[in-house]
């Protein structure tokens, strides 16, 4: 591979660009550095462009994940320019100079650029499934004003971005499930046939008192669900009903001495 | 000692006892501020009557205790104060796994569970200030409009969406409920929803707007009252 030559070239013409992609396999013991490539840019690429063209045509043993390259899928999350975001969704021509791509360091490594999330599918199986409510006659049926906020929710596409930029999940305690499950926790508890309330779960076992709202995970989501303010916040509202508020549990505490006199 | 500083945590957050610059001179604005407003109050001047003393300086620490649990404010200081963390990408924002971190679940930062009760207080002290507002339009007698008051409609008006946005509030009208359509008066409900979940989507930008102006407010009517020529009477209706 001439790099040199590609790079006068690219100078010239300016449509050739820097990238630092980050280069580690885990099982050599070696660690890890960002390894330079040029790369000759079209019209509308993106990062995964760049990133496939390298491990297609310059250096085969590049490991990369994807799928779709439509933003569907959410297989190709990466740290661009230290940013968590969509590799496929990310136009080069949006970023000035060179483009570090990096693997997202919330999760364990596999290689390259590709990290094992399968520790989601694990706080998956703790979250208290959907249980509608008993008796209802099928087909069910909702009143449209009622599935909107749920629905807002089933948009993720389980890229985990979210995940990777959180502080809390990155840096300090696997206590807190993360953002994407509490969009998960959300979108179960507003749905109108859901008879469970999560929120004291979260706050108890999920660790959501964690999160303090400082919205990075909002700020990333490829599918711009409202993270912080329709999802957690309103659930840190919920569980504030059901553990923090006096009055309430006096009133809980209350109906239920009398739900206990009448038996 | 790492035992000891669980325990401590658990009451106050371990970031107050790092060398944090930011974390000082935040609290010694707060403290100054509300010194140099109990030692140097302003009274009515004119009609007006400076929003930090409506209905009565007593009443400014619900007020603070109001902002300093609101979500909005939250993002900010933990963001710029805490630095936890000061920006999202992952090169600048100044956090990592070697600062301990407690998060909301510290028994101090517990208390922003009760935001709303000062959300309740918030909307009791809200009419004072559209009654600050009539009484400065009705100062001569007649109705005068001068330059403060449009300032005074201001400052009501931007608190009042202020409080009006808040999440705590969405929650209460509707946040916490499954189904929006089992209520009595569902479409009426829903469509009050709707309307302050917009309202909400720009309680952090509107937050912001508000503090400011309070502080422009006071600083308008401490200059007046220092003999600062700024006010104009734009009109005035004598009585009848
Ligand atoms: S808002 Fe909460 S969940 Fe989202 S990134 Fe910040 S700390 Fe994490
Ligand atoms: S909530 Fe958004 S950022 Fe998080 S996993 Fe789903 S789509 Fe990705
Ligand atoms: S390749 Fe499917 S989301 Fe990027």
């Amino acid at each position: 591979m001439k790099a040199e030559n590609k790079k006068e070239e690219g100078a010239k013409t300016g449509r050739t660009r820097k990238f630092k992609v980050y280069r580690e396999d885990p099982t050599d013991g070696k660690g890890g550095e960002y390894q330079e490539f040029d790369v000759q840019v079209e019209e509308g690429m993106v990062v995964l462009d760049a990133i496939t063209y390298i491990s297609q045509r310059v250096d085969p043993t590049l490991a990369v994940r994807w799928n779709c390259k439509a933003a569907r899928c959410g297989s190709c999350s990466a740290e661009i320019n230290g940013v968590p975001r969509l590799m496929c969704k990310t136009r080069v021509d949006t970023i000035d100079g060179t483009i570090t791509v990096g693997p997202m360091r919330a999760f364990p490594l596999v290689k390259d650029l590709v990290t094992d999330v399968s520790s989601n599918y694990e706080i998956e199986k703790l979250m208290p499934e959907f249980k509608p409510k008993e008796g209802i006659s099928s087909p069910w049926r909702m009143n449209e004003m009622d599935v909107g906020r749920s629905q807002e929710f089933r948009k993720c596409i389980e890229c985990f971005l979210c995940q990777d930029v959180c502080h809390v999940v990155r840096d300090h305690h696997a206590a807190y499930i993360g953002p994407r499950h509490v969009v998960k926790a959300a979108s179960l508890d507003m749905h109108p046939l859901d008879t469970l309330d999560r929120s004291e779960w979260l706050t108890a076992d999920g660790g959501l008192g964690y999160c303090n709202v400082t919205k990075c995970c909002q700020d990333v989501c490829p599918e711009h669900i409202k993270i912080t303010d329709n999802a957690i916040i309103p659930e840190k509202e919920r569980s504030a009903d059901s553990l923090y508020d006096p009055i309430i549990s006096l009133f809980r505490r209350f109906s239920k001495g009398k739900a206990d006199r009448k038996q | 000692m790492a035992q000891k500083n669980i325990a401590v945590s658990r009451l106050i957050p371990s970031e107050f006892f790092e060398p944090n610059l930011r974390l000082y001179s935040f609290i010694f604005l707060i403290a100054a501020a509300s010194i140099a407003l109990y030692l140097f109050p302003v009274g009515e001047f004119k009609g007006y009557i400076d929003p930090f003393y409506s209905p009565t300086i007593l009443v400014l620490p619900l007020v603070g205790l109001y902002r300093l649990t609101c979500y909005a404010y939250r993002k900010d200081y933990n963001r710029h104060v805490f630095k936890h963390p000061v920006a999202c990408p992952v090169y600048t924002r100044m956090d990592g796994p070697q600062r301990s971190y407690t998060g909301e679940t510290s028994s101090l930062f517990k208390v922003e569970n009760l935001h709303r009760y000062f959300l309740y207080s918030a909307i009791a002290i809200l009419p004072f200030f559209y009654y600050d507002l009539v009484l400065s339009l009705m100062y001569s007698g007649g109705i005068i409009l001068r330059i403060g008051s449009i300032v005074l409609a201001v400052n009501a008006v931007l608190i009042t969406l202020y409080v009006f946005s808040c999440h705590s509030l969405r929650s209460l009208i509707g946040g916490r409920k499954d189904c929006f359509s089992c209520m009595a008066n569902a479409s009426g409900r829903k469509k009050f929803y709707d309307v302050q979940s917009g309202l909400n989507a720009h309680h952090e930008q509107i937050a912001w707007a508000s503090l400011v102006f309070i502080v422009f407010t006071d600083l308008y009517m401490r200059a007046l009252s220092a003999g600062i020529p700024l006010d104009h009477v734009i009109f005035h209706i004598l009585k009848l």
